[in-house]
Parts: structure tokens; sequence; C-alpha cells
């Protein structure tokens, strides 16, 4: 491996590193805090990812809750989790296993768009349930601390150059 | 196949088809985004909502970056990616070698990524099933026509990925960014 090389596998490791962990931080106010407030007939309610995930399954709509519960707490989680495998991999010697990760590369850079789900259905019902005293709802921060760690783990699968996994590979710099 | 390993799978359309679907989407983009998407009712009052209704929401409501977002990611990125997938399939069915499309081509490796209308229409699937029980939905024209042009998109990327992947082994691996 020359150089130049070197300083590429550097530079792409650093860089996804980087913002896998800003998307690491920003994920906990999003899952902590309301992501939207639903107002119907005088009653009050906020919900966090995980409630709304839970509501659906309480409705008895399953496999709502299983989609919303899968794109938007499982995927996030498991990307950062990949990621790190796939860092880790690379410091300590990838020996043989370059094949296998860079699947596991490709399913990450595939699954991560389903994540945004939460922030599209967040914008389709407050755009729809306007009804003024009847019902209306409303988005609320967690939204947007989600949306960001979202578009953090999209940019940290970006940053990753998956030749970094073959050692034989020539890489040239951005 | 390379290397005893499969590259690309999916449906081969060629050119002709190619184009055909990304103009096709192209031209379903409009409708989708002026015709009504969805209308609920609650106890007499109804409420009409355009594919923009939720953008120009959060807008209002201050939340101007998710805004954005969910306008780049829902309409614009994708018609831009319609729009490119046109012009490189139009540029094969055409012959045009004179123009170096290298950049178009990395736009649409870009664009692939932020592109995520199919995630809109699961969105909107999963918002409905969850009002159908508080507020009578109904679903309109321009939902249909949204679904009909996230499907074009789909088809004439998937022709482009094999068109890439065809070019990638013919140039030596040098086009897919990958050393040969």
């Amino acid at each position: 491996m020359n150089l130049r090389s070197a300083r590429a596998r550097f530079k792409s490791t650093s860089a996804s590193a980087a913002l896998a962990l800003a998307a690491a931080v920003m994920l906990v106010p999003a899952n902590l805090l309301p992501v939207l407030s639903t107002a119907s007939s005088g009653r009050n309610r906020s919900d966090t990812i995980f409630s709304g995930a839970v509501e659906l399954w309480q409705q008895g709509l399953w496999v709502l809750a299983i989609i919303v519960f899968t794109a938007s707490i499982l995927i996030p989680f498991l990307k950062l989790l990949g990621l790190a495998w796939l860092l880790f991999s690379i410091r300590r010697g990838v020996a043989g296993n370059a094949r296998r990760l860079t699947r596991v590369y490709a399913a990450l850079d595939f699954i991560g768009r389903w994540s945004m789900l939460d922030v599209f259905l967040v914008a389709f019902l407050t755009g729809l349930v306007r009804f003024g005293e009847l019902s209306t709802v409303t988005p609320r921060g967690g939204i947007v601390a989600f949306a960001a760690a979202v578009v953090l783990t999209v940019l940290a699968t970006r940053a990753f150059d998956p030749r970094a996994l073959w050692p034989a590979a020539p890489l040239s710099p951005a | 196949m390379r290397c005893g390993t499969l590259l690309a799978q999916g449906v081969r359309l060629g050119p002709d088809g190619a184009l055909v679907f990304s103009v096709t989407g192209l031209v379903l983009a409009v409708p989708a985004a002026l015709l009504p998407f969805v209308s609920a009712g609650k106890l007499g009052a109804e409420r009409i909502s355009l594919l923009f209704t939720g953008v120009t929401s959060l807008w209002e409501t201050g939340m101007r970056a998710l805004a954005v977002l969910v306008f780049l990611g829902g309409w614009l990125l994708p018609v831009l990616l319609l729009a490119a997938l046109a012009l490189l399939h139009a540029s094969t069915r055409l012959g045009w070698r004179q123009f170096d499309f290298r950049t178009v081509r990395r736009a649409v490796r870009v664009l692939e990524h932020w592109a995520i209308p199919e995630v809109q229409v699961l969105a909107v699937l999963v918002a409905l099933m969850k009002l159908g029980s508080v507020v009578v939905v109904t679903v309109g024209s321009g939902f249909w026509f949204y679904c009909a042009m996230v499907l074009s998109l789909l088809i004439a990327q998937r022709s482009f990925e094999f068109e890439s992947a065809d070019r990638s082994l013919s140039t030596g691996g040098s086009d897919a960014g990958f050393p040969p």
C-alpha cells in the first residue's frame, strides 16, 4: 500500500467515523424528545418515536408497528453498529473478511434510506390533520434531531469507501 | 457475473424502454404535485391535502430545514434523477457521442442516495392506516400519479444500474469507481 493510498484510506475512515459519532449523539434527543403532538377534542398527547410504535401495537396495527419500529429505531442503530464494525475491522486488519464486509456495507447503504419513514410520516400528518379544535397534529423538536441523525448516518455511509476493505486495492484521494 | 459474483440482476429494458419510463416518470410528476393527494374528513369538516401540504405546514411551524429535506427527498431530487436518467438514456438511444456525460453519471450516483420517493409512499400508507380509525380518509388521484411516478423511477433506475454494470465490465471497472 503506497502513502497516497494509505492517506486516502485514513481520510475516508476518519470522516465516516466522525459522522457516525455525530449521528449517535443526535440519536439520543431523537429518541428521548417527542416527535409530534396530537390535540384531539381537548385532549393533548405527545409521542416519541418509541411510544408512537407502541401506540400502533396497542391499536392492533401490529404490521405498522413493526414497520415503524424497524425503520425508525432498529435501522439507525443497526447502521451505526454496522459502520462501527466496518471501521474497527479496518483498524484491526480485514484478513480474509473483505467480501463479507463489503456485503455488510452494501446492506447498510441500502437500508439507510428507510429510516426517513418517520420524517415523511410526521410531515404528512402535520399537513393533513388540521381540523382546528377537533384535531390537530404538530411536529415537535425530536423529529428535527431524528432527521439530522438519519442524514448523518447516510453521510457516514457515503464517506466510507468500501475499497478500504480490500488492502490490495489502490485508493486515490478524493 | 464477474469472478463468480452476481453484479446486477433485474429487468433489462434497453435504451428505448428505459427512456420511456424516465420520460413517463417526469410527466407523472406534474399531476402528482398538482392534484389532490389525500382528503380527510372529521365531523363534517373536510381537508384536502396536496403533495406539498406537509412541506408548507412544516415551513409554517418553523421547521424549515425539515421542510426542505422532505421537499428535496420526496419530489425535487426524484424529478432531477428522472431528468438525468432521461438524458443518459436519450444520449445512448440517439448516439450523442460528442458529449461527455460523466458529470451526469456522477450526479445520478449522488441523487440515487437522496431521492427517496418510495419511502414517502410507505409513510403515506402507514399514515392512512393509522388515521383510518380516527378520520375518514380518501386517497386522491395525485397519490396514484405519485405512485406511478415512483414505479417509473425505480424501473428506469434499475435499467441504468444494468447499463452501468455492463459499462464497468467493458471499461475495466473504472466507471463503477472500483479498480479493475
